[in-house]
């Protein structure tokens, strides 16, 4: 009678090896890091060119010149591609931020932000350096 | 057979078995990780092919402004243009298949030079203008046509100045109006003596920017029958600030021809003319604006009216990728160009086989 239940000490090992390397695949499935699809570089070269077509004849500086806040946004809103979130703030040489109101389209829900920094310089006869921070996100 | 034998049997066949499950877990966990490396490096090229066309002009770096010339090398980009993403007018109206000089398909596949991608050109106003008449109220000797006109960009309205143009036979109207919420009414006034179908033809320029531009227009019955649909009369080809009217038919009388854009307009003078086709030099508006260009005439006893854009836009070109989505990698690309100072939304789809 002993000796016939000897074998079954393998099968209680064969499931146990069985439980063992698919907990193993079932954790390490958690814990691998997920690649994004959307590559950073998309955003961040699409905020840049809309930065630089402002920029191209003046408005850009106009636009932080004259405080005209809503009309910065109004235009990022339209040349930014639609589902694209963006914020963007405006510092001075010393950067301090001189926009006084959000320039913002909604709340980022995106893990992934891009940023970009873009130095404009008015065309008033005071002339005037800014930086400005673009944030961009897909809109989820 | 003793009972350790079917042990050892079942227990090696739990192992085969867990073999096999790893073998097929392991790949289902890595290909999508290596099939987005794949992808990553595809997308990567194909976006340097997209800048490719946008920011290189072609050889010869003049092909768009004579209609014969096939260019050796592809590229949109305007010649000795120091901005980036500024496109020649005359080259991107040659892909537009209503123009009578556009490229075919085929000549751009060759000129691009990569055989192995298929590509697709979209080309339009970053917002759209729609025009809907939608009201009629006919008096004794005239009648007022009242037009709800929309600018919005995907779905969200756009605030905008509109410039408006009415032309019919002897008649020419301009009028400024506003959509301060994307929307506005538009009452235009036709004398009942005037010879229609008439044409309502609107720039809506956004508030904030001056060089985001779009346009719109909208031919309607006036006295007259329900308005053909666009190019049943003439084929309108602008391209070198020449505008080519090929007639459709040969009973076709040109009365009038006018360049429009926001700020200015203008009557076109005809330079020549034959029995296929008649000639107009468009003039160079310093204007961040599309030209539109309006020709009316006769075809035996009926008036008609064309018109078309100068860039001619909105065009779209190329490969249709709406069915092969699953067979092909197809990536879209996004860019803001500028063409005579206007600002434009151009995608550039590229695809090839799936790796």
């Amino acid at each position: 009678m002993k000796r016939q239940n000897k074998g079954q000490i393998r099968i209680v090992e064969a499931f146990l090896a069985v439980l063992i390397i698919f907990s193993s695949f079932a954790i390490s499935a958690n814990l691998t890091v997920t690649r994004n699809i959307t590559k950073n570089d998309d955003l961040t070269s699409v905020g840049l060119q809309s930065l630089l077509k402002l920029d191209s004849d003046g408005s850009l500086g106009k636009y932080i010149d004259d405080a005209n806040w809503s009309a910065l946004r109004d235009a990022l809103n339209l040349i930014l591609p639609a589902g694209i979130s963006f914020n963007l703030t405006v510092y001075d040489e010393q950067m301090l931020q001189v926009n006084n109101a959000i320039i913002s389209n909604g709340a980022f829900s995106s893990q992934e932000i891009a940023f970009i920094e873009y130095v404009c310089a008015s065309r008033s006869p005071i002339f005037h350096c800014y930086k400005i921070h673009l944030y961009l996100a897909v809109a989820k | 057979m003793p009972a350790i034998s079917v042990d050892t049997f079942f227990a090696c066949s739990l192992m085969v078995l867990l073999v096999l499950s790893a073998m097929a877990g392991a790949s289902k966990l890595l290909y999508p990780h290596i099939n987005s490396a794949v992808d990553e490096n595809v997308a990567e090229r194909y976006r340097e092919i997209s800048k490719y066309m946008l920011l290189n002009g072609g050889k010869p770096s003049n092909w768009g402004q004579n209609g014969q010339t096939i260019p050796g090398t592809f590229g949109l980009a305007k010649a000795g243009s120091d901005n980036p993403y500024e496109l020649d007018v005359d080259k991107v109206s040659r892909l537009n298949s209503e123009n009578i000089y556009a490229l075919s398909y085929a000549q751009i596949f060759t000129a691009l030079k990569i055989s192995d991608v298929s590509f697709r050109i979209e080309i339009k106003p970053i917002f759209e203008v729609a025009i809907n008449l939608t009201a009629t109220f006919e008096g004794a000797n005239e009648t007022i046509y009242q037009f709800e006109i929309l600018t919005e960009k995907n779905g969200a309205l756009v605030q905008a100045e509109l410039k408006c143009y009415i032309s019919a036979e002897n008649h020419f109207e301009a009028k400024n109006a506003y959509a301060s919420d994307g929307r506005t009414y538009l009452n235009v006034t036709i004398p009942n003596d005037v010879t229609g179908p008439a044409i309502l033809t609107v720039f809506a320029r956004a508030v904030s920017n001056t060089k985001i531009t779009s346009f719109n227009a909208c031919t309607f019955a006036h006295k007259s029958a329900e308005p053909e649909p666009k190019g049943t009369f003439l084929r309108l080809s602008p391209l070198n600030y020449t505008l080519t009217a090929s007639f459709i038919s040969p009973e076709i009388v040109l009365s009038d021809a006018y360049a429009l854009t926001f700020n200015y307009n203008s009557t076109l003078m005809q330079t020549a003319s034959d029995n296929e086709s008649a000639t107009y030099s468009i003039p160079l508006f310093l204007d961040s604006s599309p030209t539109l260009i309006i020709v009316t005439g006769w075809n035996s006893t009926n008036f008609f009216t064309e018109w078309t854009a100068y860039p001619q836009l909105p065009l779209q070109t190329g490969a249709d990728f709406a069915s092969s989505v699953t067979l092909s990698n197809v990536f879209a690309f996004t860019y803001v160009a500028t063409i005579n100072s206007a600002l434009y939304k151009c995608t550039i789809w590229l695809g090839g086989p799936k790796e």
